[in-house]
Order: C-alpha cells, then structure tokens, then sequence
C-alpha cells in the first residue's frame, strides 16, 4: 500500500535559486550598508574610504579601459597556463601515488607539511630563477595550486569504495573499463571540487606574485593603487576581482551539485 | 476494562476511551495506553500518513513486544509512547498521565544506537540523566554504580565508550534508563546494530534485569525471534500506514530459555507473525 | 580444485615509511649542500646549506627579534580568526537558520583572494602590525569558521535527542552536550586556523611592512644576500614545524577522547 513518495514540485528549486540570490542580496546589503554608515558617521574620511557611488563609477570605468583590459589579460593568462599545467600534473602524481599504499604513507605527510608552509617564502626563488616575468609567475601559480590538487586527488582515490571495485571485477571488467565506468564517476565529484579549489588557489598565488614583485597584472595594479593611495581605483579592483571570483567559483558549485547524488 | 495483573491477556479492542485521564486501573505507574493515535507526515506539501488508529492498553510489568516490517512507524510510535514526538492526533498516557513531553521519571528509553556520550565514563553516562537533576555526586555515583551492576558491568564503571564493546555499550544505555528507577521502561531496536551471538545474550539479559525489577517493558523490534523469545505479548504492525493488524499473546513458559527456540510451538508464533507481515511486505 | 601454493617471494628490501621520510630529508639536506658547491645550481638562486646556517647563526639577534615580532602579531590574530571563527561557527552550526544564511555567504567568500585586501588595510593602518592583524585575523577566519560550522554537523544528532528524553533544559543541551561533542571540531579548527594565520602574517610582512621575518626575507631579497635569503626561510619553516608539532601533541594528549568520537562504530 505504500507508495513511492511523490516528487517534490518543480516550483521548488527555482525556490531555492530565488533564496539563494535573496542571501547574497542580502550580504551585499550589510556591506553597503555597512560601508555608508561609516561613512555617515565620519568614523572614516573619505580619502580612505570614498563613496559607494565614485566606487561602483570607478569599477564601470576601469572596466572600459583597454589598458586595464590588457592587465586582466595578462593575470588571466598566467593563471590559465599555471591551472593547465598544475591540475593535470596534480592530478596524475596524486593518483599515482595514492595508489601505492608504500608511496602513500611516505609521500602524504610531506605533501601536507609542505601544504601548510606559507609557499609566499619560495616567492624570491622563483625571481632568482625566472627574473620578474611571465614564466616566474606561471612557475609560482603552478606551485601554489599542485600541492591542493595532490591532497584532492588523495581524497578522490580513498573515495573509491572497493565494494564497487571488486564488483567490477567480479564481472570481468578490465582494467580501463575498471578506470573508466567505476573510478572516474566515483571520483567526478572531488576532481571537480578539486578544480574549484585549485582555481582558488592558483588565483591567490598569481595575484599575490603579482602584487610581491610585477610589472604587470591586476596584482600590481592593487599594490600600485595601494601605495599610492588610489582609493576609489582601489576598491574597485577588490569588488571587481571579488565579484568575478565568486561569481567562477558559484557556477562551478552549481556543477558540482548536479555530481552531488552520487557523492560517497 | 483491562486489569492490572501480568498474567491477563489484552482485550482486542483495547481500552477505555480516550478523554479523561482518571482512570481506575490504569493510573497504576507502569500502565501505557494509546488512544485513537494517527500521524502524518508533511513534508514539503507531500502529505503521508505515518501511523493509523493506533490503540494500545499495556498492563504494568507486561513484556511487551511490537514487531513490523521496515518503515512501518513502529520506532515512531514508540518516539510518541516517549514523548518525544508528538502525534498528530490521539495520546499517550503513561501512569494515567498523558505523555506530551520527555518525562524520565516515568518512562527509561534506550535507542538503537546506545549513544553514549564519548567524553564520559560509562559511569558518568549512567550519572547524566541525574546530573541533569542537580542530584548530590555522592547519590548519584552511588545510584550509577548499582544500576551498572544490575546490568553485569561492575568494575567497568571507567571505560569510556570506545573501550567497550557493542554489547557492553547497549548494557550501559540500559542501565542509563534505569537509574531513575522509572516504572516503565522502552526500547527502539536496541540489538539491531549487535551480531547474533551478542543479541541472544543481551536478550537473556534483559530479560532477568526484567523479571528482577519488574517493569514494564516496550520493545520494538523488526525481528521475529526477537519477539517471539522476550515477549509476553506481541503486537504486530503493517507496513506504512502502520496499523495494528496482531496482537498475539505469547504462552510459552518463562524463565525463556534457548531451547524453546527449537519447541513446535515457537515455531508457530514466529510463523503467524511472518504470514501477517509477508502480506504486508510485497506493497 | 587444486589449492595452488605460492612460493614465498625472494625477500626484498623493505624501508619503513617514516625512515624512508627521514632518508628522503637527509638526501634533500645532502643535495642542497653539494650541487651549489659543485657548481650545478648558481650559488645565487641556491647557496648551500653551511652558507646557510652560518648566515643564521651569524645574524641570529636580528632573526630572533623579527621572529619575536612575527609571533606576536601571530598570536593577537590568531586569538580574532579563532576566537571569532570558532565561536560564530558554533553559534552559526547549532541555529539552523542563520545557518542557512551564513553558510553560502561563506563558502562564497572563500573564492576570494583575500590578498588583495591588504593594500587596503596599509592604507588605511599604515604599515605596522595593525594592518598585518588585521590581514590575517580575516584570512584565518574565514576558513575557521567554515570548518566549525561544517564540524557541528558532524556531531550526532542522536547525543541531542537522547538529552531530549531526559528532559534537558536548552542551556544543559548546550553546555553538556553540544560543546564538550564539539570539541574535536574546534581543535581541527584551531589547526586550519592557525596555519593560515601563520601564512597571512608572513605574506603581510613581504609585502610591504617594517619589521617582522617576513620582511626581513624580502630584504635581503632586494640586496641579493642569499644566504640570509635562505636562512629566514628556514626559520620560517621551522615555525611552521613548531606549530605542526605543538598541534600534534595536543591531538596526543586528547586521543582517548577523540577515538570515541567516530561516532557509530561498533566495537565486536
């Protein structure tokens, strides 16, 4: 007598999308509101913290500007080749080596110590090595993003379960069928959480290369405003890259959620 | 009107109707009653009905046992015997006093999952309940370390939790149940996460920590020899909505012992109840 | 059916996985002295390992001040990122509804590369240690809180309802249950927390500060001193080495009651 629980409305998720965007309203809400009553109240001149109104014209304006077109241009360029080379390389080396359970237990705890050293300190090498140029930012990229793709890649393979495995094998799969129709969906859902974080972390190690030792990007665009003082250019950078940040990371969730069923 | 003595059995219909919370008999401390209870479920605009007519007239220091396939309401009714959830009509009355809220005075609960605080000694586990209470640290380690006694634990008042095994935990649960001397005491599958061998044992167990204090004693549980071993009467449920379709009363001598495991007459009891549930477990 | 019989296999060498770590470091340490010495790294991108140390050694006052500086202001940020991240994701984790509301903005948030603020914070705290606090109290905290909101989730709801039955009042839900349950989450908090507190002091003080190891990193960056280049490095290393080792003894000394914490695993 008992039947299959009907599905939910479709009205439902829009519900959800709709609550979600109301959130973030929201947030951006206290911030500017937030940010005004500073203002009101004189807690912060307004050299230091110039108005919501000139920020938001400063970012339309910037926006427009070929010139900071070709900064972004170039930070999007080192973080592009730095993800393809660090994600792929993480990737393989992760599995390769959490797949030997010998390998696992030697390498893991020195890819987690090296994790929580600060990699900023390696920064001066790499200019010793490459001089200030593209190659030393990519190099610096490609090394703050592998060390999170190894740990997701660890991550990935222990979520694997065996049960799945064996059954497979137990039908007579071959090995690349095994790889193929059992690891890669199991692991789809933490590869892909993976490229998110990489993505966070590859952006971080640019921008902050950028901003150490540069002479281009939107990292030392920020510190050039910044030293100088350029506020209204300075707040706009920041809700610019803010917004273009979350705005990547939230779509790739949202593919993320569509893997989530299956997620061990 | 059903009497307060062990031995008789349960009217068919069960008892008194629902109102007035004085009644003759069934104001004795260890006597449950459930009447007219229904409960549905909404989620997100999907309406399902849990649990239907429900009627339930326990006498006190009857063993009784409610069997049901899986997801047939049987752990929430029992959540509703306990107070802890609230049904969407009908009531509980525990001691002739109607149940709306968690009262461990008058009813012990031991869950499926022993849930033992792992910060806390088995002893202090046994303590909380009173340490809630404000009861003096001497009282209640004293009140701990006897129940924990009656439950075969002595000397292992100290292990933390993941010192003890399954078994041991269940053991713990049970005497956390009992140290406020409640006079009803129930059970929501408490051996269904040990291996056979351990619940056997615990189902002896329980068993003499029964006839010794003499409480009355709900236990739900989706295994048949389960029920047919413990109980003094078994109430079977249909699969959702839960309704009771049986209540057999169980004649088999006690002290129970394995033996009767292999006796003809357990064999038919464990085959009534399965006819009644197989019926249920193809819809 | 033949039970097949396997020979033994020739007996291989077998290094235990720590040794094999110390071996592996001993090599590093080994290589990091010979190949500069030996000409195949310039000795300007690597100078060895005794240059090194004996430019350590040498300056050792002056590291030792900046590295008192760093800690402190390590310390007052990680008292904020902490303090707050754990105490608002405790809050956050037990109220489904700002829950609710918190979470997304969070996990939002995190995308940000939260770097960019600190040109910000110098313009508006001058370079001292008040912009440096402030850079990475946010950086620690953000992290903190996500991993305390999502740890009281992992606490079995089931600790709640069985206080439920023994008539519990809210505040003894809390205060019995709740926190005492929570306490593993807090302290892989406080680990994520302070390790990324380490690194925003330490990235605030190369990019533009007075003081601190950071900075002195970068200084001597900009004279092309290497070895003293290096030798920060390694007491930046060893800080980080400290701090590992410290939380690790504290996940030692609370073992006993983490172990019980996974909760539902049987003991048969």
């Amino acid at each position: 007598m008992a039947n299959a629980s009907a599905k939910p409305p479709a009205w439902l998720g829009l519900f959800d999308a709709a609550r979600g965007l109301l959130v973030w309203a929201g947030g951006l809400a206290v911030l500017f509101g937030a940010w005004q009553a500073v203002l009101s109240f004189g807690l912060m001149p307004p050299e230091l913290l110039p108005p919501i109104g000139d920020v938001l014209a400063t970012a339309a304006d910037l926006a427009s500007r070929p010139d900071f077109q070709r900064h972004v241009g170039v930070t999007v360029a080192e973080v592009m080749v730095a993800f393809v080379i660090a994600v792929p390389l993480g990737i393989v080396l992760g599995i390769a080596i959490a797949e030997s359970r010998y390998w696992s237990e030697v390498l893991k705890p020195i890819v987690f110590l090296v994790f929580s050293i600060p990699k900023t300190i390696f920064l001066p090498m790499f200019i010793l090595a490459f001089g200030i140029n593209f190659a030393q930012k990519v190099g610096f990229g490609v090394f703050s993003t592998i060390f999170i793709v190894l740990i997701s890649a660890f991550s990935a393979l222990d979520s694997v379960k065996s049960d799945h495995v064996r059954v497979a094998r137990a039908y007579g799969a071959t090995p690349a069928q095994i790889a193929w129709r059992v690891y890669l969906p199991s692991m789809a859902p933490v590869l892909l959480e993976a490229v998110r974080l990489a993505m966070i972390f590859n952006l971080t190690g640019i921008l902050l290369a950028e901003m150490y030792a540069s002479r281009a990007g939107l990292g030392q665009l920020i510190a050039n405003w910044g030293e100088n003082f350029m506020l209204r250019e300075l707040l706009a950078g920041i809700l610019l890259i803010a917004a273009a940040a979350i705005v990547f990371n939230e779509t790739v969730r949202w593919f993320e959620a569509k893997c989530e069923h299956w997620r061990t | 009107m059903a009497i307060a003595s062990p031995q008789k059995s349960m009217s068919a219909n069960g008892g008194p109707s629902a109102k007035s919370p004085l009644r003759v008999v069934a104001s004795a401390p260890g006597a449950v009653q459930v009447d007219n209870l229904d409960h549905t479920y909404n989620v997100g605009g999907r309406v399902t009905k849990a649990l239907e007519q429900i009627k339930l007239d326990i006498a006190p220091g009857r063993f009784v046992v409610i069997v049901g396939p899986s997801g047939c309401g049987k752990s929430s009714l029992l959540m509703m015997m306990t107070g802890l959830v609230t049904p969407t009509a009908g009531s509980v009355y525990c001691g002739g006093l109607p149940m709306t809220a968690p009262d461990p005075d008058r009813v012990g609960v031991v869950f499926q999952e022993a849930s033992l605080y792992p910060w806390l000694t088995a002893q202090d586990n046994v303590e909380f309940p009173l340490s809630l209470r404000g009861v003096p640290k001497a009282e209640r380690a004293a009140r701990a370390r006897d129940k924990l006694a009656l439950v075969g634990l002595k000397g292992f008042e100290d292990r933390y939790p993941h010192e003890l095994s399954g078994g041991m935990k269940q053991r713990v649960s049970i005497a956390r149940g009992l140290v406020q001397n409640p006079p009803i005491l129930m059970l929501d599958e408490p051996f269904a996460a040990l291996d056979e061998q351990t619940r056997i044992s615990m189902g002896d167990e329980l068993l003499r920590i029964w006839e010794q204090t003499g409480k009355t004693v709900v236990f739900v549980t989706h295994s048949l020899t389960e029920a047919a071993y413990l109980a003094d009467e078994i109430i079977v449920m249909s699969a959702r909505p839960g309704r009771i379709i049986d209540r057999i009363d169980v004649d088999l001598p006690r002290p129970r012992t394995y033996a009767m495991m292999s006796t003809p007459r357990f064999a038919e009891l464990r085959e009534r109840i399965w006819n009644q549930i197989k019926t249920q477990a193809g819809s | 059916m033949t039970l097949a019989v396997s020979t033994p296999a020739p007996r291989r060498l077998y290094v235990e996985p720590r040794t094999l770590r110390w071996i592996l470091g001993l090599i590093l340490l080994a290589l990091w002295e010979l190949l500069p010495r030996a000409g195949f790294i310039p000795s300007l991108f690597l100078p060895p390992l005794t240059e090194t140390v004996g430019a350590l050694l040498a300056n050792a006052g002056d590291y030792v001040r900046h590295l008192l500086i760093s800690l402190r202001a390590i310390g007052i940020s990680m008292l904020f990122a902490c303090g707050l991240g754990i105490g608002v994701g405790l809050l956050a984790g037990s109220i489904a509804p700002l829950r609710r509301v918190m979470l997304p903005l969070a996990s939002g948030l995190y995308a940000v590369p939260l770097v960019i603020l600190y040109p910000l914070f110098t313009a508006w705290f001058g370079i001292g240690p008040e912009s440096k606090i402030a850079f990475a109290s946010i950086y620690g905290l953000l992290p903190c809180f996500l991993g305390t909101m999502a740890g009281v989730q992992t606490i079995d709801r089931q600790y709640l309802v069985v206080a439920r039955s023994m008539r519990a009042t809210r505040w003894q839900m809390i205060s019995r249950v709740l926190l005492p349950a929570a306490i593993p989450t807090v302290l892989s908090s406080l680990r994520v927390g302070g390790a990324l507190v380490i690194v925003g002091v330490v990235v605030a003080e190369m990019l533009t500060s007075a003081e601190g190891i950071g900075y002195l990193i970068t200084r001597y960056r900009t004279m092309l001193d290497s070895p003293r280049v290096f030798a920060g490095i390694l007491v930046v290393v060893a800080l980080v080495f400290a701090f590992d080792g410290l939380v690790r003894l504290i996940e030692y000394r609370t073992r006993n009651w983490r172990l019980s914490m996974r909760s539902g695993e049987p003991r048969n």
